[in-house]
């Protein structure tokens, strides 16, 4: 689809870039500077900040085990969700894009519409189902499987199922669009050579998935590392992951120094993840040896 | 194997669906309860009559806030899409990558950005946008761009630009040839995108609640006050009525362009 469009006119449809461009540049990085340069200074109280520069901030995030622990277990719960998430969405996406027709397109739909819906509602819906009183606890208590409510609300499991939910949706879709690409023909040629249906999926489907796995558990694991709204409610103010942190820096101790700082770093780390994990899995990928 | 496949599926659509069906059920709460019940005492409609109306506000706010979002960010994504594609740059990979970056920030980060900027704004031109709806629409506009972009992008590398260089070659003037050409062909890809704007916008927590001000809370920073402050079973029957209202809209969408756009897509810009 290559086109003999002359240069002038494609030069003429670069303008149209100018109003995205304008806006994701002058309004928001201009200002991301700055805030990232906040945390370069000391926090004086009453939201006044120090006109030196200092690396103080830094070094207390470095330094606190409040923080530290913060980031730990946020990259702990980010992880261990996109792990869940992969082990359960895979499977799903794999069934997805091997059904056809109107089943197919159904619960496509309805991962849309489950991706679709506000975080506070599904939190709502987790509240009821996960609480002392709840449906889960409820089931096993009247099965005589438990003696006491098992606490699932205000802790990491919590968090950690709030999570889930809020990921694996976006995550069956994206791993649906990329396994429905594999044509049908090679898993039936592997099995035709003799392969189990396991060795097909290992050998097989796998493999060729991969850059969807790597791509969707990217995305699931900044959608976690981020995720604010899911780890506040569930977590009832007990959880304290980065996003939740920074919030209460900057509301409750209007301390912009630190919540910039708290920020910057977080997004260093998120982005040099993104970095590494993307560089291994180009490095790792051998599309022959998938095939072979 | 097929059993093993087939019991993992309907768990993870168990576990999808159930937090919207318990509180739809739990939403029909006869008795006069403070809390929920689930499975509810008594069935009645009861809790719907009873809906606080500072929900009906916020759900105001965000139609508005989300219907302005997502048609701003709808042509400024437009555009830049057609800029993308079409303007044949070469570091046009670079330029798309930097369209997503607003995704890789965590969104309590962009939220706290733009209060700051708001604040820095007041002090050096004294126009105060914090707390007022251009503020957070703005904000979302900037969070929404990647998914029109990504949508509109993707339809436009598979679109023959032959069909566009026809209707020049036929003597029509650029403005008819994108009105008549290049939009139609390319609409599908815009819609889905402003109903990824939309829905992105209707559904934020993590901005609105550091961009809402007390006249212009949204509907689900007001649900997520409540269900931190003042739980009311009322927020059932409100939580039931959006959940519907979300069903409606991707109904909709699959009549309007069909799901196959939106699931191209795949929402990630």
């Amino acid at each position: 689809m290559d086109s003999d469009e002359s240069p002038e006119r494609a030069r003429g449809w670069r303008w149209w870039l100018w109003p995205a461009l304008l806006l994701s540049f002058l309004i928001f990085a201009v200002p991301q500077t700055f805030f990232i340069a906040m945390g370069l200074h000391r926090n004086l109280g009453f939201g006044r900040i120090s006109e030196t520069y200092t690396l103080a901030n830094y070094r207390r995030i470095v330094s606190d085990p409040l923080y530290l622990s913060s980031f730990a277990l946020t990259l702990e719960l980010s992880l261990v969700a996109t792990a869940i998430g992969l082990l359960l969405g895979f499977p799903t996406a794999y069934v997805l894009a091997r059904v056809r027709g109107r089943l197919a397109s159904f619960l496509v739909s309805v991962l849309l519409i489950s991706s679709f819906i506000t975080v506070v509602i599904k939190v709502l819906g987790l509240i009821v189902i996960l609480s002392q009183n709840g449906l889960v606890n409820g089931l096993l208590l009247r099965l005589r499987l438990l003696a006491a409510p098992l606490p699932l609300l205000s802790n990491r499991i919590g968090v950690l199922i709030g999570l889930v939910h809020y990921t694996l949706p976006f995550l069956v879709l994206i791993l649906f669009s990329v396994i429905q690409t594999i044509p049908k023909s090679l898993e039936e040629a592997a099995e035709s050579q003799g392969a189990s249906r396991l060795s097909v999926l290992r050998r097989v489907v796998v493999p060729l998935s991969m850059p969807g796995v790597v791509a969707g558990g990217l995305i699931a694991f900044n959608m976690a590392m981020g995720a604010f709204t899911s780890a506040v409610l569930l977590g009832g103010g007990r959880v304290l992951t980065l996003p939740v942190l920074i919030q209460r820096k900057i509301v409750f101790d209007v301390d912009y120094p630190l919540g910039s700082a708290l920020s910057t770093a977080l997004l260093i780390v998120v982005f040099l993840i993104n970095v590494l994990v993307t560089v291994l899995a180009t490095r790792l990928s051998h599309p022959a040896r998938a095939l072979a | 194997m097929r059993a093993i496949l087939g019991t993992l599926v309907v768990f993870v659509y168990v576990f999808l669906l159930a937090p919207f069906l318990v509180v739809a059920i739990a939403s029909l709460e006869g008795s006069q309860a403070l809390f929920y019940n689930f499975p509810p005492r008594q069935l009645s409609l009861a809790w719907y009559g009873e809906i606080p109306v500072k929900y009906f506000r916020a759900f105001g706010v965000s139609l508005a806030v989300g219907a302005v979002t997502a048609v701003v960010a709808g042509a400024i994504g437009t555009a830049a899409a057609l800029g993308l594609v079409r303007g044949r740059l070469r570091y046009a990979p670079l330029l798309q990558a930097a369209f997503r970056m607003p995704l890789q920030i965590p969104f309590v980060v962009t939220g706290v950005v733009f209060l700051q900027a708001y604040y820095r704004l007041v002090d050096v031109v004294g126009v105060n946008l914090a707390g007022r709806l251009p503020g957070m629409i703005l904000a979302h506009v900037f969070v929404t761009i990647p998914y029109t972009v990504g949508t509109v992008s993707s339809v436009l590398v598979r679109l023959n630009p032959r069909f566009e260089e026809a209707a020049a070659a036929l003597g029509a003037s650029p403005w008819s040839t994108f009105r008549r050409v290049t939009f139609p062909l390319v609409r599908p890809g815009i819609f889905a995108g402003i109903l990824y704007a939309f829905i992105i916008s209707f559904g934020d927590v993590p901005i609105a609640i550091f961009l809402a001000g007390s006249n212009t809370v949204t509907l689900p920073v007001e649900i997520f006050q409540s269900l931190q402050f003042d739980f009311n079973p009322a927020l059932l029957a409100l939580s039931t009525l959006t959940v519907l209202f979300s069903l409606a809209l991707v109904v909709v969408m699959q009549r309007v362009v069909g799901l196959d756009i939106v699931l191209r897509t795949g929402g990630n810009g």
